[in-house]
């Protein structure tokens, strides 16, 4: 188990629906331990990618691993080995979320007891209630608890927590805190951003089925722009705007975007104006994800 | 005022549900169009009265056809077949159509999240229900219409066309109204479904025992299907039952608008309770049992009732015959003999409760695809379960489950023909039950193949029930050549009091069901399942 080890390879991988190309040469790398989040926008082939990953869909070219196996081949025993939860909980109507959680369970090979007792209080869930009666928040926690009861070496989750309330959003990252200071390896897809930005050790951030960017969030933080909000004592001069963009100014209100390592030299030509009050912003993933967005759309307008 | 605004927005919605579901209901037009219209060959393939007096005494004569298409009243014209071929099976058609479809527009767009959209617009409570009531009406009409002029077109009489037509039409008014009711009393699309096409059957299998027995007047004027019957076109021609149909589907209807106004939301007349918060179904086997066990407990009642009314009707298969003029005819001239005749109706009686078993097979392939497209396929898959083991458990409920429904009709038919002592053992009657079940697995294999490797063609699930129907139950209508009846498995169950009788055929046909098996196993593994 040495720390490089890779838990999910994929290399090249493609996979269309007719004419539609749904992944054009994605490639992905988790190594074991980490919290690997998975981003992009809806349609943007993250669902796809997981669901060949768990041997749902088989690639049709390039290749991918999972623990070391071809996910196709060896679906039963990686199946052993990895839990998952989807992004749209279906449940059986008749069923109730407690037989659900015990169907799952027992199918993986087991689930631990104390655990399924301990998620089922934390995320206050009812498991007497019939599938059919369950809100779209309270079928995802059937699904996480159920996932989350099994002692796997992989999690896999696909945008878990879009139903779920802020509350319920903390106990959810407290638990994959859980799961991987035990040691689990999670994959998190997502396009909610500030949710991953917590719990991931590295991103990687696809788009129109393949991974434009990847990295540890100081990677892909690099070159891009911090958000300062200043309040000045006198109005704001030309000459204390050199080195910012994106420039409002309200009065003696400021809000300007600037280089992250220029910040200093900023505040160096800001703090003759009297500051009175002050944010800086680091760049959130949010800015990030916009800056690639909009590169991508002069692109295609210069073209 | 509150009446009106109860239904506001209906007609914008009755426009998006033709628009939606309109083209679902075309195939039942056409399918009783088809029945109805194709009547019009019987000159050519019964051309001499002699010709026509045979397959009287032979088929009309056959108390198993009795049950399906009730009474033979007069088959010496195309119009008098007619009336006996399409009236019942015409209407059971039309109203098989409408029940979807009102059920479809009411119930399972409550189910799927659809009404609930709909019901924040401008729009009545009761206007959901009205939409579809109105489609299926005015389908209903339309379905009668057509079916009707077509026959007419092919050569059939004005009047009697027209009034075979009209009893399907009026048929189909009817169960409107009684779908329209099931779809308040059951808590989902599939509960609805099924309670009216429970009546539908009951009522269709009380009208066939009632004719096939000469049951006393009341047993038929209680039953709204006789009361179409009784209409007895190319003989009497009376169109006044029709007024009895249509009161009826007033009457339901009302029912059934007073009982939405009163139920709440996706609530159906049962509430649901809590249930268990620990599992037992513990594996895809146990699992397959409880998703299916609410329809294996439905079915299995229904084929005890059935064994006991087609059972009771063996017994009485004597006195029927010896009621026959035309079928005494026959036997004293040669061209019939009695035993041959007793088999021969058990033989059909027994393809007839096959074809019927086949049904809830086919449904628990269907029902491997609808858990597929919702979802729940995929968790069950990204455990360590290995997809044909999934599959395999459920392909073992679709195959055992119509084998048992058949032993189970079969016993009690074995039992009660074997006390009434009519030449046949009971050994005799049992082994010939026995004999069908592998013909049942045949059809019910096309489906594994369908779901397992097709299944964007969900709908060709249902060829081998329609063929086997169209082929050994209507077969005969048509004087068809052997070797196109050869396509129904059902014509390889070799009659086992025959001397001669082919056990091969059983063989041919099950390794037919097992290279379908075969296909649906290796399709299911290795195709992508499907994506929302």
């Amino acid at each position: 188990m040495s720390a490089g080890e890779a838990v999910i390879d994929v290399r090249g991988l493609t996979k269309s629906y007719g004419k539609f190309k749904a992944l054009q040469g994605l490639d992905l790398h988790v190594e074991r331990g980490q919290v690997h989040g998975f981003l992009g926008p809806n349609g943007a082939g993250k669902s796809t990618t997981i669901r060949v990953l768990l041997g749902l869909l088989k690639g049709d070219g390039g290749s991918a691993q999972v623990l070391g196996h071809d996910p196709w081949k060896h679906v039963v025993d990686l199946h052993r080995r990895l839990a998952y939860v989807p992004g749209d909980v279906s449940l059986w109507p008749g069923m109730t979320g407690g037989e659900a959680i015990d169907l799952l369970g027992s199918l993986r090979g087991g689930l631990d007891e104390r655990r399924r007792a301990d998620l089922i209080e934390r995320f206050e869930l009812d498991p007497s209630k019939r599938g059919r009666q369950y809100s779209k928040g309270n079928r995802q926690k059937v699904a996480i608890v159920a996932a989350l009861s099994s002692n796997v070496e992989l999690l896999i989750l696909d945008e878990p927590t879009s139903g779920l309330d802020p509350l319920m959003e903390n106990v959810f990252q407290e638990v994959i805190g859980e799961a991987k200071a035990n040691g689990a390896t999670v994959l998190l897809s997502s396009h909610i951003l500030s949710e991953v930005e917590s719990l991931a050790d590295r991103l990687s951030i696809i788009r129109e089925g393949a991974v434009v960017q990847t990295g540890t969030l100081a990677d892909l933080q690099q070159g891009s722009r911090s958000t300062i909000h200043a309040t000045l004592s006198a109005p704001v001069p030309q000459s204390a705007l050199e080195g910012l963009s994106d420039i409002h100014v309200d009065g003696d209100r400021l809000r300007a975007t600037v280089d992250s390592a220029e910040v200093g030299a900023a505040m160096t030509r800001l703090a003759p104006l009297g500051i009175t009050a002050l944010t800086v912003e680091p760049p959130s993933l949010e800015s990030l994800f916009l800056r690639l967005y909009e590169t991508d759309s002069t692109d295609r307008a210069a073209s | 005022m509150a009446g009106a605004t109860a239904i506001a927005g209906t007609p914008p919605l009755l426009r998006a549900e033709v628009k939606q579901d309109g083209r679902l209901l075309v195939p039942w037009a056409l399918l009783t169009t088809l029945l109805s219209a194709s009547s019009m060959i019987y000159p050519l393939v019964f051309p001499s009265d002699q010709d026509k007096a045979a397959f009287a005494a032979a088929v009309g004569a056959n108390p198993a056809m009795a049950i399906i298409f009730g009474p033979a009243y007069d088959l010496s014209t195309a119009d008098g077949f007619n009336a006996w071929r399409a009236l019942s099976l015409g209407g059971l058609l039309a109203a098989l159509g409408v029940i979807f479809a009102v059920t479809r527009a009411t119930r399972a767009q409550e189910d799927s999240g659809q009404a609930e959209l709909l019901a924040s617009g401008v729009m009545g409570r009761a206007s959901r229900l009205a939409a579809a009531v109105w489609m299926c009406l005015v389908f209903s009409i339309v379905l009668g219409l057509v079916t009707g002029l077509v026959t007419v077109a092919f050569g059939g009489g004005w009047n009697a066309s027209m009034l075979i037509a009209a009893t399907m039409s009026a048929t189909a008014w009817m169960f409107t109204g009684v779908a329209a009711v099931t779809a308040q009393l059951g808590s989902d699309a599939r509960t609805a479904n099924s309670l009216a096409v429970g009546t539908l059957g009951v009522l269709f299998i009380a009208r066939g025992v009632a004719y096939a027995l000469e049951a006393p007047d009341w047993a038929i004027w209680i039953n709204p299907l006789a009361w179409m019957t009784e209409t007895k076109p190319a003989v009497d021609d009376n169109w006044w039952p029709l007024l009895l149909a249509a009161a009826l589907t007033l009457v339901l209807l009302a029912v059934a608008f007073v009982l939405q106004a009163r139920r709440e939301f996706g609530a159906g007349a049962i509430a649901p309770r809590p249930g268990p918060a620990r599992g037992s179904a513990r594996s895809t086997w146990r699992l397959a049992l409880r998703i299916n066990r609410g329809p294996l407990l439905t079915w299995t009642i229904a084929f005890i009732g059935l064994g006991f009314v087609f059972g009771y009707l063996a017994t009485s298969v004597n006195d029927i015959l010896g009621g026959d003029a035309a079928l005494q005819q026959a036997l004293a001239s040669g061209a019939a003999d009695s035993a041959g005749l007793v088999s021969a109706f058990l033989v059909t009686i027994l393809s007839l409760v096959g074809i019927l078993a086949s049904i809830p097979g086919v449904q628990t392939m269907l029902k491997v695809r609808t858990e597929e497209l919702e979802d729940r396929v995929e968790p069950l898959i990204a455990t360590a379960t290995a997809r044909a083991r999934y599959f395999a458990s459920n392909v073992v409920i679709a195959l055992a489950a119509p084998a048992v429904y058949v032993l189970i009709a079969g016993l009690l038919i074995a039992a009660l023909t074997a006390s009434a002592d009519i030449g046949v053992e009971f050994g005799d009657a049992f082994l010939q039950a026995v004999a069908t079940v592998p013909a049942v697995w045949t059809v019910i294999a096309i489906a594994v193949a369908v779901i397992g490797a097709r299944p964007q063609v969900v709908l060709a699930s249902w060829i081998g029930v329609l063929a086997s129907f169209g082929l050994t139950i209507l077969g005969p209508t048509f004087n068809l050549w052997d070797w196109v009846l050869a396509i129904s498995p059902f014509w390889h169950v070799p009659g086992v009091t025959d001397p001669d009788a082919d056990w091969w055929g059983l063989v041919w046909i099950s390794l037919v069901t097992v290279l379908f098996l075969a296909i649906g196993f290796a399709g299911f593994r290795r195709r992508d399942l499907a994506r929302t």
